[in-house]
């Protein structure tokens, strides 16, 4: 076992673990957040994506180990006291989400990138979130959920 | 007249998806649960000579290890001929051998590393033409003793459907025609790729000799009846409960990852096992689409009017039929595509091969027939100088029109699909050569879609006493927006606010029968359901009003949660209503079927009602792409995407499934494929099976047409089930118009398209 | 979910101690960096290490440096800081482009470039930028601290020279000489270009009077074993003129000299092909990124 401290949504514990687990088994099975997901295991679908010290990470890829010390943000932090964030109202007003598995990622990831820049270009929006996969197809809604956030940020 | 129909009201499921609450059936654990993993077969066809489970069984944290000696039974949904795990035999790579049940996942997946299989290989049938010749191994030489429906089948061989059709003289009509197209066509096995995997929690109780699962499934009542007839126990011993879905696409019907979670918690003393599949074993194990080679063969007049059509269908179920039989009969009839042709004749067989299972894919077989129809119809207007839009409207239907087997056709906006779509994507005027190494080019596909006919919706709408209302219905979100589409016609029906309605989630224990969320047909087989038990309920509120008002029922209203005279005059809203005068405990309930079965619109010649829809969808696409000559790369710049839908209860989320169809479609197209060595898939893995980013997106433009069905809900008919179906045509269609290439194969690689340029050997790997 | 295996987990403080580590576990050993490639590894089966070394402990061996007029780059330096980096956009444009479509981005900001490196892939993003900047890595291991071309340091698809004790600490890219120009350009499956190259060419040049190619580099991912340089295609085009036909003969020669086999992602003479089209437009981009233009 080693010792992790995870510190989660604000929320800083020292827990010990299996070496062996990555964050994303961390999350969904000590700390029971089941808002990130596993889609693929290897990095390739995006849906285990939280932010780490601020950047979007697939976290099926980081090691418990790895995880110590840094900032881990995962969808279940975002709204505050029932309110929605900026971001998470704009997903629902224009319905950028069909069966939901990627939203907590795509959310995420555009929490992160509005951050940086709140005007980003259309196309470093597609590179920011090219990295996780939406089966359902709700790309184009998405991209107006975006539109919409720039329009409420000016 | 309405509140919520028509509008874009927010999705009743938001919050919780975007805030992660929401519990899929990935997410679901239990107290004292177990995990499975299992053991597959590396071989696509051998005999089992032994199992050895001792070192397994007696590995760390292992509770159960069973094989299908321990659980020898069959299910199916056509033809029971499927094995919960391989019993004396495995038929494709991948299948299920043995299952082990352990305190955690990791545990279960190592135990899996010292269990022995002695396997005698057998020779295999790899390709689906193979399997019609005399010289193919029978990959089911019992298929002739099989329990099944009423399909049929040609036993002693491997095919497994046989289907045919015909109607006037297809002969006499290629005669008659100024000039005979043929070709050949094919569409390949993709997956559907659901975000979230299968998975399903099994547990047995020794008492009642029953099961309840938590599972994610498009269709609870059918897979619950047929793993109920698959265990050979009565319906009501096994329960469904099923949790928020990520994604069908038509492949969360058949039991998959709930065969082996059954047999694992056979052997469990009463613990609930939850067997995870890894997406590796879900892009293998799971199901494909039905792979498809077409032989399509046209009689058309120089005036363009189509006299004849011939077409021979081979499907490939894949080691076991699942819900292919449906897709080889259904989808073979719609390879006429949505057009007056007076002699035709049809004939579709489908084959057993030791490859993956195939199934039901988001069209139930419309888009592989789409690709040969909308391919040759092009083919066809090249030849004979036609312009391809106008050549499609020239023979496509029209309301009133009679369908192969004599409906009549009602509901049907085609004309309006097929205008609006050229006009938005520019038809005729194209930037030819926008860089020296890029061609640009447009294509258009349309198509028609029956629903699945006759079929019945229940439904027990509750009103409580504070007003809220849940709509009891075995309908799972899967994705498409109906939860709220259902909510939205409920609150309209009743005269409620929406925010007031909710649809719990499916309990088969407790939920009445529901058709699967499938076919499109929810919208208008629910909210029919709907409509009836609405009114029922907005009735018996108007007496209670009236009573309480002293006046005549008749002269008042129930809008949106409030009652109005005829005046519009504010009377009472509805919540002080019933707190202040309702009487103890109120609440009302009221139940309604809803069934196509027996509706005049059914009509046909007789013997042939079954070929009947009880509304058709009808779809056009077109799409601009840009080529890449050097690389033979196709980038699709633009897609125009318009369907019937009768009447959107919700453009919004009409517009989310025109959208991600389309979006689906073009991935399917271009990027997505299977490779086979051997009868092993190389690709298994989403690192080499590639589906489509944002960054992939194309511009797209839904188009919402609305033609009037009189017995639909509000005019409401579906949307979901055709909307990847046009794409891949209207894209090679696009493609032909580029660079003057023709290919018939899906996909459209790069490699094919510098191939069918002349530019490339074809040969390469 | 696929589940890992148990390994043996370490956190030195040191680079002596995670060679100490390293040499002890012998064949079973693994370095940690990112993870992206480890990680996937284990998870696939690919790999089953006894002992796991994670680096991240240790200090200077992370941060994109001037080094007396050349560039110093950790071999733990997160990719995204690679494409950010103005020193690296400016000096090694090609370096720059290859982070850039390294991989998605929540797995690239995870990636490492000692660890693109050190996994040796065929079809390696980062190996073909470094060779053509001529870039040394320098190695800590059990004999001390030494440096290699690392071009020198690729052997076989997935195999370095490199031993389980060894760790990649630095890479030093030299300084570029005046009229420099870099380019990198891949084709994977998807047209984002992110997804595994199914070829990729890095390409400099060096411009100088009268805009002649005083000298050149270019190098090829998925094209070959490992990622490598076609010297006999830069032969051809030092001392040249970059005309249209020369930059086409060019490519065509290191069609010429690439070896691609067919796998399930591409065939052999779709890569051969890409393999021209590729160099021309990494060597047009070179080119540009010099500050010149192709002349007719």
């Amino acid at each position: 076992m080693i010792n992790v401290n995870l510190i989660v949504n604000g929320d800083a514990r020292e827990i010990a673990v299996d070496p062996r687990l990555t964050l994303l088994e961390v999350l969904r099975e000590n700390m029971l957040l089941t808002g990130t997901k596993e889609g693929c295991g290897v990095g390739e679908c995006g849906t285990c994506v939280v932010l780490a010290d601020g950047d979007p990470v697939t976290s099926c890829l980081v090691l418990a180990g790895d995880a110590d010390g840094v900032h881990i943000e995962t969808i279940e932090g975002l709204a505050s006291n029932g309110e929605l964030s900026d971001v998470q109202q704009a997903f629902v007003k224009t319905g950028a989400f069909q069966c939901g598995f990627c939203t907590p990622a795509m959310v995420l990831t555009a929490t992160a990138l509005f951050r940086d820049d709140d005007q980003p270009d259309v196309e470093n929006v597609k590179k920011a979130l090219a990295g996780i996969l939406c089966r359902c197809g709700a790309y184009p809604k998405i991209l107006e959920a975006v539109a919409e956030i720039k329009g409420v940020q000016t | 007249m309405t509140t919520y129909v028509g509008t874009r009201a927010p999705r009743v499921d938001s919050v919780e998806k975007v805030t992660g609450s929401a519990i899929y059936g990935v997410d679901v654990a239990l107290p004292g649960m177990l995990h499975g993993a299992v053991l597959r077969s590396p071989h696509p066809h051998a005999r089992i000579l032994s199992i050895d489970t001792t070192a397994a069984a007696a590995a760390p944290g292992v509770t159960a290890v069973v094989t299908g000696r321990d659980f020898p039974l069959l299910f199916g949904a056509a033809i029971k001929d499927q094995p919960f795990l391989a019993i004396d035999r495995v038929r494709y790579v991948g299948e299920p051998v043995v299952a082990v049940a352990a305190a955690s996942e990791a545990e279960a997946q190592e135990a899996l590393d010292l269990i022995r299989i002695d396997y005698e290989e057998l020779p295999a049938v790899l390709d689906m033409r193979f399997a019609l010749s005399d010289d193919a191994p029978l990959v089911h030489p019992d298929l002739h003793a099989y329990e099944r429906g009423p399909s049929d089948i040609v036993p002693h061989t491997n095919i497994n459907t046989i289907y045919r059709y015909e109607r006037g003289d297809v002969e006499a009509g290629f005669a008659a025609a100024d000039y005979v197209i043929e070709g050949e066509y094919s569409a390949h096995a993709i997956s559907h790729v659901a975000l979230e995997v299968h998975a399903a929690i099994a547990q047995y109780d020794s008492g009642s000799g029953g099961y309840t699962l938590w599972v994610s499934t498009d269709r609870p009542f059918l897979l619950r009846n047929e793993l109920a007839g698959g265990l050979g126990v009565d319906s009501s011993r096994v329960r469904l409960i099923v949790a928020q879905v990520g994604g069908s696409f038509g492949g969360k019907g058949v039991p998959v990852a709930e065969a082996v979670a059954v047999a694992l918690a056979r052997h469990s003393g009463g613990r609930p096992v939850r067997v995870e599949y890894t997406r590796e074993e879900d892009l293998v194990a799971s199901q494909h689409r039905v792979p498809a080679i077409m032989k399509l063969k046209t009689g058309v007049n120089r005036d363009g009017f189509m006299l004849a059509r011939s077409a021979e269908v081979l499907w490939d179920s894949g080691a076991y039929t699942a819900y292919t039989v449906g897709v080889a009969i259904r989808g073979s009839q719609t390879i006429v595509g949505p057009y007056r042709i007076p002699d035709l004749k049809i004939l579709s067989r489908q084959v057993y091969t030791n490859k993956s299972i195939t199934g039901s894919y988001r069209g139930y077989g419309t888009t592989q027939v789409t690709w040969a129809c909308e391919t040759q119809m092009d083919e066809i207007a090249v030849e004979l100088g036609l312009d391809p839009v106008a050549f499609r409207l020239q023979n496509g239907y029209e309301e009133g029109d009679s369908y192969l087997n004599g409906q009549i056709m009602h509901g049907v906006g085609l004309r309006e699909t097929i205008e609006k779509t050229a006009v938005e994507i520019g038809w005729g005027a194209v930037e030819r050569e926008p860089a020296p190494h890029l061609r640009r080019g447009k294509g258009i596909a349309t198509m028609i879609k029956p629903t699945m006919t006759p079929s019945s919706s229940n439904v027990l709408i509750n009103l409580a006493q504070d007003g809220r209302v849940a709509v009891i219905c075995a309908a799972p979100e899967i994705g498409s927006g109906q939860d709220t589409v259902l909510a939205q016609m409920a609150a309209d029906a009743i005269g409620v606010p929406l925010d007031d309605v909710s649809v719990p989630r499916t309990d088969t224990a407790l939920t009445p029968y529901n058709g699967p969320v499938a076919s499109s047909r929810t919208t208008y087989h629910m909210g029919n359901a709907i409509l009836t038990a609405g009114a029922e309920i907005r009735e018996e509120l108007l007496g209670l009003a009236g009573d309480t008002l002293g006046v005549d029922a008749e002269g008042l209203e129930l809008r949106d949660g409030a009652i109005y005279d005829l005046d519009s005059e504010l009377r009472i809203t509805l919540k002080d209503l019933l707190a202040k005068y309702s009487g103890e405990g109120y609440s009302i309930t009221a139940g309604s079927r809803f069934s196509s079965q027996g509706s005049p619109l059914l009509k046909a010649d007789p013997g042939e009602e079954w070929m009947s829809s009880i509304f058709w969808m009808l779809c056009t696409q077109a799409a601009e792409i840009e080529v890449d000559i050097e690389t033979g790369v196709i980038r699709v710049v633009k897609i125009a995407a318009a369907a019937d839908v009768g009447k959107a209860i919700n453009p919004m989320t009409v517009e989310q499934q025109i959208e991600g169809g389309a979006v689906m479609g073009a991935s399917n197209a271009i990027l997505e494929s299977f490779s086979y060595r051997d009868g092993r898939i190389e690709n298994g893995t989403l690192a080499d099976y590639k589906v489509a980013t944002i960054q992939d997106l194309p511009e797209i433009v839904p188009i919402i047409v609305e033609s009037v069905h009189d017995e639909a809900p509000y005019g409401a008919k579906g949307v979901g089930e055709p909307a990847a179906a046009a794409t891949p045509p209207a894209i090679a269609n696009a493609l032909y118009d580029a660079i003057g290439v023709r290919i018939k194969d899906l996909p459209l690689t790069p490699e094919k398209v510098l191939e069918a340029m002349g530019e490339l050997d074809a040969g390469g790997a | 979910m696929k589940r890992l295996r148990e390994f043996e987990y370490y956190e030195p403080a040191s680079l002596d101690e995670a060679v100490q580590l390293l040499s002890t576990a012998g064949d079973g050993a693994r370095v940690l960096a990112g993870g992206t490639d480890l990680v996937v590894d284990m998870k696939t089966g690919r790999m089953r290490p006894s002992t796991v070394v994670n680096l991240k402990r240790i200090s200077g061996l992370n941060g994109v440096e001037d080094d007396g007029g050349g560039t110093r780059i950790g071999a733990l330096t997160k990719v995204p800081v690679l494409e950010a980096s103005p020193l690296v956009q400016q000096r090694h444009p090609a370096l720059a482009q290859a982070a850039s479509i390294l991989a998605s981005p929540p797995v690239r900001a995870l990636a490492t470039i000692g660890g693109n490196v050190g996994r040796a892939s065929p079809a390696s993003d980062l190996g073909p930028a470094l060779m053509v900047h001529d870039a040394h890595a320098i190695i800590a291991g059990v004999g001390g601290s030494r440096d290699e071309l690392v071009e020198d340091l690729y052997v076989g698809p997935g195999e370095t020279s490199l031993v389980p004790s060894d760790i990649i600490t630095h890479f030093i890219l030299p300084q570029p000489p005046p009229g420099f120009g870099s380019a990198h350009v891949k084709l994977g499956k998807r047209g984002s270009g992110t997804d595994i190259a199914l070829a990729g060419v890095s390409a400099s040049v060096v411009i100088g009077d009268g805009g002649v190619v005083v000298d050149c580099r270019i190098a090829l991912a998925s094209l070959g074993p490992t990622p490598f340089r076609a010297t006999g295609t830069e032969s051809l085009l030092r001392s040249g003129l970059p005309t249209e036909a020369l930059l086409a003969a060019a490519a065509e020669s290191a069609s010429g000299e690439a070896k691609p086999i067919g796998d399930m992602r591409a065939s052999a003479s779709y890569r051969t092909r890409l393999a021209r089209v590729l160099t021309l437009r990494a060597l047009q981009g070179a080119i540009e990124s010099a500050g010149m233009r192709v002349a007719a």
